[in-house]
């Protein structure tokens, strides 16, 4: 029972890590990324090709995948300067379409459909963390860094700039702010933190392949931060607690079927969504809109 | 008298459309200057020309006799113009506060240079702006949770704050209740008297007359005369125009 809520308490922590980066762009910056699982790819990718190659140190790999989704990250970004609303969100899903396509093809450096197998522990400074309770303790320090950065972020003057643009791009423009160099930043922060998200899980799960990168992904993500309550600290985090303990919880009820858990979840996830966006649009930690 | 800000010739076409036709318009130092016109005579489109929202076809965007046609928004902004949005453009989620501190923050990257004595200056400006219009009790509230007045004196509480030195205000006063609206002009004199340079568009021809020292009638696209108020509004062909009963 241990091992099995050590292993719920890392996947929700990765899985925090992810929301808290989407948060940024669609909480803070108002762009609505549906590729967001892209980034998460990148560094899960980057990361286990760092430990499959080089050296299997989490930090590394860590700030390897961070450095890859930024530097990739102007692949969403330029869209997102070119086009708002709707036409980004239509924009940002093409990404996600092809990245799902390179990832299944470029044999070389993401293994292709069978993915890359056989990640090596994580070791921390030539230390083994890949035992649970270590792997989880780093994982957990990833996340309250990240939360720590975003919060100062945000709070200072980075952080009102990315608001007011995301509550008016033109008058955010009329009072000197480079919308352009902002929102690049922004991408940027944001998949760099999901980025490192990917480098943990690819070590946690010691395997990576594109089914984990696809558009449900993208979506879940988007769930989690959109229930939980965008632009808010905490509400990522709940979104993913309430939408990873779900099934878990789900899977305790005697007179749910295993084999149709996945349907009532789905079902579940419909109905939670719609209630929120009619009776609390910015989420459950969110304030009023 | 200087003359901080020009335009020579401006031009713009939407498809067939002729939004503004060669207007030339100088905004001299400390002066008030109307932009009056029916609705589409190119008003708006002229504020959004001048400061880089959009692209002239033609004509020139001078600055302190420097051109700055071209150059986009942010950058027309941090050389001391600013402006407000007829639909107001509050930074909706954020306090009324964070409203003025955003506006004010020059750079706003990762930073801001300066340090504590710099901080302690813009938050002394955000407190000033705020008392001066009336905001200071709504500080803390969004700014979409406000009424209507206070929306609009928040608007100008962000320009205020700037120490922008020309202000183009896109009908600042309209829908304001008759003290907000005393208030408003009140405002806009003590600013002048410091030294702002204003160009206001404005339906309200009350207030017009309160305020302006010029104006300047625009009608689908070109600018038809430009003179002292008195002369302006006892034009009956301009004043005919503007209500709509005749078009040259």
């Amino acid at each position: 029972m241990t091992a099995y809520l050590i292993n719920l308490a890392t996947l929700a922590t990765i899985f925090g890590i992810l929301a808290a980066s989407l948060n940024v762009l669609i909480g803070y910056a108002g762009i609505f990324s549906i590729a967001h699982a892209v980034f998460f790819g990148l560094g899960a990718y980057a990361g286990a090709q760092l430990a499959l190659q080089f050296i299997p140190d989490v930090l590394l790999a860590c700030l390897a995948g961070g450095a890859i989704s930024a530097a990739l990250s102007l692949c969403l970004a330029l869209p997102a300067l070119r086009v708002r609303g709707e036409y980004f969100v239509a924009a940002s899903l093409g990404l996600q379409m092809m990245a799902v396509t390179v990832f299944s093809e470029a044999h070389s450096l993401t293994g292709g459909h069978g993915g890359l197998v056989g990640i090596p522990p994580a070791t921390l400074f030539g230390a083994d963390v890949s035992a649970p309770a270590p792997f989880l303790g780093f994982a957990l320090a990833v996340l309250a860094v990240l939360l720590l950065a975003v919060r100062l972020l945000m709070r200072g003057s980075f952080g009102r700039a990315l608001m007011a643009i995301r509550d008016s791009e033109s008058a955010a423009e009329a009072f000197g702010k480079d919308v352009r160099a902002l929102k690049t930043l922004a991408v940027a922060l944001g998949c760099a933190m999901a980025g490192v998200a990917g480098a943990l899980f690819a070590f946690y799960m010691a395997f990576v392949n594109v089914e984990s990168f696809t558009l449900e992904q993208s979506i879940l993500v988007m769930a989690m931060v959109i229930i939980g309550g965008t632009a808010t600290l905490a509400g990522p985090l709940l979104g993913v607690l309430l939408l990873l303990l779900l099934p878990a919880g789900l899977s305790f009820l005697p007179f749910i079927p295993p084999t149709q858990i996945g349907a009532v979840q789905q079902l579940i996830y419909g109905l939670a969504m719609t209630l929120l966006m009619i009776f609390r649009p910015a989420g459950i930690a969110g304030g009023r809109r | 008298m200087g003359v901080p800000f020009s335009i020579r010739g401006l031009d713009k076409k939407f498809g067939g459309l002729a939004a503004v036709q060669n207007v030339d318009l100088d905004l001299q130092e400390g002066v008030t200057t109307a932009l009056v016109g029916p609705n589409g005579a190119g008003k708006t489109t002229l504020f959004n020309l001048a400061t880089g929202h959009i692209i002239p076809d033609g004509g020139e965007v001078l600055l302190d006799g420097k051109s700055v046609l071209g150059q986009p928004p942010h950058h027309i902004a941090r050389l001391g113009v600013a402006r407000s949005f007829q639909d107001l453009r509050l930074f909706g989620r954020m306090s009324v506060r964070d409203n003025v501190r955003a506006a004010i923050e020059p750079t706003a990257w990762l930073w801001q240079p300066g340090g504590g004595v710099a901080a302690r200056k813009r938050e002394a400006a955000v407190d000033a702006a705020l008392d001066r219009c009336g905001l200071t009790q709504q500080a803390d509230a969004r700014a979409v949770d406000l009424a209507y007045a206070e929306r609009k004196f928040l608007s100008v509480a962000r320009i205020l704050a700037t120490g922008a030195r020309i202000w183009l205000l896109d009908e600042p006063a309209s829908g304001l209740d008759p003290h907000s609206r005393a208030r408003f002009v009140q405002l806009v004199r003590d600013a002048v008297a410091e030294g702002v340079t204003i160009c206001l568009i404005e339906h309200n021809l009350d207030i017009v007359t309160e305020l302006a020292d010029r104006i300047a009638f625009l009608d689908r696209g070109a600018k038809l005369a430009e003179g002292a108020p008195q002369e302006i509004l006892r034009d009956p062909k301009l004043i005919g125009i503007y209500f709509g009963e005749q078009r040259t």
